[in-house]
């Protein structure tokens, strides 16, 4: 009996020892993993800041110049309309009448169909 | 060995069992969070480089600018010309 108990002590602080090594080292194998993941995420996140610090520069820049062009298109267009007065298209006043086709209204067939001659 | 210390041994033994099966659970359940954990850190990797691909032409904001200072620089040359001419060909 006494040696029964002890075989079985023997294997209940072995399978502890065995399952506390697999779990330790499935669970080591995950955590190095993500270990990894994180590294890359952290990798990538540092080029997308690298990346996104030209944003707001290069937009303001752009933004400022577009500001300066727009100011001064119409000093452009100011001078041309010296050049050449009266060349400034103006819009139509009247309401245009709705477009008709060139060819005139079409004869429908529908009446030939039912035999129906209009006068 | 007494009768009382071979029940104790089968307690001890016993109770050794449930520690090493309540171990056994308890470190499942470790692994189970560990792996979503895992899954998702990689989702988030999948999309940083997504954004990643996003932002790389940002390099083109500031030549963009360039650009932009170029036709407001042929936009001045022509304000020039015509501030020159304006005198000579009004109609």
């Amino acid at each position: 009996m006494t040696t029964t108990l002890v075989v079985l002590t023997v294997v209940d602080i072995v399978l502890l020892i065995a399952g506390l090594a697999v779990y330790l080292f499935w669970v080591g194998t995950l955590l190095a993993r993500i270990a990894a993941n994180l590294e890359d995420c952290a990798e990538t996140v540092r080029r997308i800041n690298v990346h996104a610090a030209a944003i707001v520069p290069g937009v303001s820049h752009i933004n400022r110049t577009g500001g300066v062009v727009a100011g001064a298109l119409p000093l452009l267009y100011g001078m041309a309309e010296e050049i050449v007065v009266g060349a400034t298209y103006t819009p139509p006043t009247e309401a245009r009448p709705p477009a008709r086709p060139a060819s005139g209204t079409r004869r429908s067939r529908l009446h030939d169909a039912v035999g129906f001659v209009p006068r | 060995m007494s009768s009382t210390d071979e029940t104790l041994w089968w307690v001890a033994i016993i109770a050794g069992f449930v520690v090493v099966l309540a171990v056994a659970a308890l470190l499942s359940l470790l692994i189970y969070f560990v792996k979503i954990i895992d899954r998702r850190v990689a989702g988030i990797r999948e999309t940083l480089h997504d954004a990643a691909e996003n932002t790389q032409h940002t390099a083109l904001i500031p030549e963009t600018a360039g650009r932009v200072d170029a036709v407001l620089a042929e936009g001045l040359q022509h304000h020039l010309f015509l501030g020159r001419v304006l005198g000579k060909v009004k109609s």
